[in-house]
């Protein structure tokens, strides 16, 4: 019950907050504009298109990673965090109450994304692979949320959510599929590639976008994404200390 | 039973010793001030008995439950206002005390935020945004946050620091009101004029107890400084500042012997400019 009052007023606070609201979804949108304004000036042989739902997905997970971090150790800075545990909120209500407050906000952030791409790269996808790419990505939209709550653990104020991007965030773009095949770089560098959510999802994204594709070849990715859901929703809820 | 008892409550932050071997007992339905300078210690102890904080040694018990085992029992009948708002304020004062009451699963909440916005005479702007509120406001929204499910007990860490002194004086009131309602009021306040207003004040420094004594005690272990003229003849004297010290003193000058006790008491600057803040608004009533 207590989960439910806690989304309920994550989502009035979201819808309170324009500055947050504009962030959350029109920053992304305009990034997605910028990055087909440079698509545009490739030459043709190179073909975007393979990179264009991926790097949509990216903007989603940082996004929802750095905007859900920063909300959550906002309620630790103003004292609220503390005062809602004092009051008698469990901190599972508090991490189920906040994923289940973002849920909202990240559905709303993948279909936007997600249709504004489809529309401006004029992708020609029929209905079961855009309701699948919108499937992966929102699930990646769930795993940043997750990963924000984590991350928001160790942070005391604002600022010491931006280190985890160079740490978290930055790698993702260079070692996971995103841009270069991960088979072709060194093996340490692999590794570090195969742990990031990002890795998984782009799998999938690449498969699913193939006209033979075949679902049975990306459920273990699927199951991947899943499991980083509830691990890091487990290490949250270990982290998240009720004492000093 | 006591309503908050401590028994050698110590915390260290490293090599910082914010608590050492504190032990207090709070009665039941006073006002019990817990009185020092910033760094004293004041809000560790108040968070120890909360049960946000862990002490490193020592025990405490909250209306008989240790505030770590028994949390979930001891958060329904405690209050907690920190010493910063601890408000969104996005959120309406009304919303912000509805939402922290939910989590008490209080009969007829709705009702009973209305009666406490009342209370606190916040119906005016009970629906406007927190974020446009007064930080003396905020304070008052804090304090119906803590006080909605009808605690029994309620701590409040410095509520009226940055406060007016018109504010300050109705915060006091309604501390009294509770008090007179049988609900316990630990709080902590740097400001010491504060001290004179609880039934009993510890002071605290460097997380040591000093003293612990009703403030008339602790006044009466100060000294009054005399300048008696008498014709040409000036006096001065240090006395004991206890009523029965100056009648002693002023009977050296012929005072009646029967008076066995003086008590003088000027109203300090505080007072002074509420009484006349008050006058200009009663006159501009009328």
């Amino acid at each position: 019950m207590n989960t439910f009052i806690i989304a309920k007023r994550v989502l009035s606070q979201l819808k309170g907050d324009k500055r947050f609201l504009i962030l959350s979804i029109i920053a992304p949108l305009i990034i997605i504009y910028f990055l087909k304004l440079l698509f545009d000036t490739f030459p043709e042989f190179i073909d975007v298109t393979s990179y264009t739902i991926p790097i949509s997905a990216f903007i989603v997970h940082f996004l929802s990673f750095i905007l859900c971090a920063i909300l959550l150790v906002q309620e630790r800075t103003r004292g609220t965090l503390e005062r809602m545990m004092i009051g008698g909120f469990s901190k599972m209500s508090i991490i189920g109450g906040y994923t289940l407050g973002y849920f909202g906000l990240a559905t709303l952030q993948t279909i936007t994304v997600l249709f504004e791409t489809i529309w401006l790269f004029e992708l020609d996808y029929d209905t079961k692979t855009i309701v699948l790419l919108f499937i992966v990505t929102w699930l990646l939209a769930i795993v940043s949320v997750m990963l924000g709550i984590f991350i928001s653990t160790f942070a005391k104020h604002e600022g010491h959510v931006f280190p985890f991007i160079p740490l978290i965030i930055l790698p993702s773009v260079f070692l996971t599929g995103l841009i270069v095949e991960p088979s072709g770089l060194p093996k340490w560098a692999e590794i570090i590639g195969n742990s990031l959510p990002l890795h998984y999802a782009v799998n999938i994204i690449h498969e699913i976008i193939k006209p033979e594709y075949d679902v049975s070849t990306t459920y273990a990715d699927f199951g991947f994404l899943i499991a980083y859901i509830f691990g890091l929703l487990f290490l949250a809820s270990l982290t998240l200390k009720e004492t000093e | 039973m006591n309503a908050v008892e401590i028994k050698n409550l110590s915390k260290n932050y490293k090599k910082l010793r914010a608590l050492n071997n504190v032990t207090l007992d709070v009665p039941h339905g006073n006002i019990y001030g817990l009185i020092g300078p910033n760094g004293a210690g004041k809000t560790t102890l108040i968070k120890a008995l909360v049960g946000a904080l862990k002490p490193s040694s020592g025990n405490s018990k909250v209306l008989g439950l240790d505030p770590l085992k028994d949390k979930w029992k001891l958060r329904k009948q405690i209050g907690y206002m920190p010493q910063s708002p601890a408000l969104y304020d996005d959120l309406s004062a009304r919303d912000n005390i509805l939402f922290f009451g939910s989590a008490q699963k209080i009969p007829d909440l709705k009702k009973k935020t209305d009666e406490i916005i009342s209370f606190a005479e916040l119906t005016s702007r009970a629906n406007d945004k927190v974020g446009t509120f007064s930080g003396g406001m905020k304070k008052r929204v804090s304090l119906c946050c803590a006080l909605i499910h009808e605690p029994k007990i309620i701590f409040l860490d410095e509520p009226t620091a940055a406060v007016d002194p018109h504010l300050k004086l109705q915060s006091w009131l309604l501390f009294r009101k509770l008090a007179e309602k049988g609900v316990t009021i630990f709080v902590s306040t740097h400001l010491m004029d504060e001290a004179l207003l609880c039934d009993k004040v510890t002071i605290l420094r460097n997380g040591e107890i000093l003293a612990v004594d009703t403030p008339k005690k602790i006044l009466e272990r100060g000294k009054t400084k005399l300048k008696i003229i008498s014709g040409e003849e000036k006096k001065e004297f240090l006395i004991d500042s206890t009523p029965k010290s100056l009648a002693e003193e002023l009977q050296k000058f012929g005072f009646d012997k029967k008076v066995s006790s003086v008590e003088l008491r000027s109203d300090n600057i505080e007072e002074i400019i509420l009484s006349i803040v008050r006058d200009k608004e009663e006159s501009e009533k009328k």
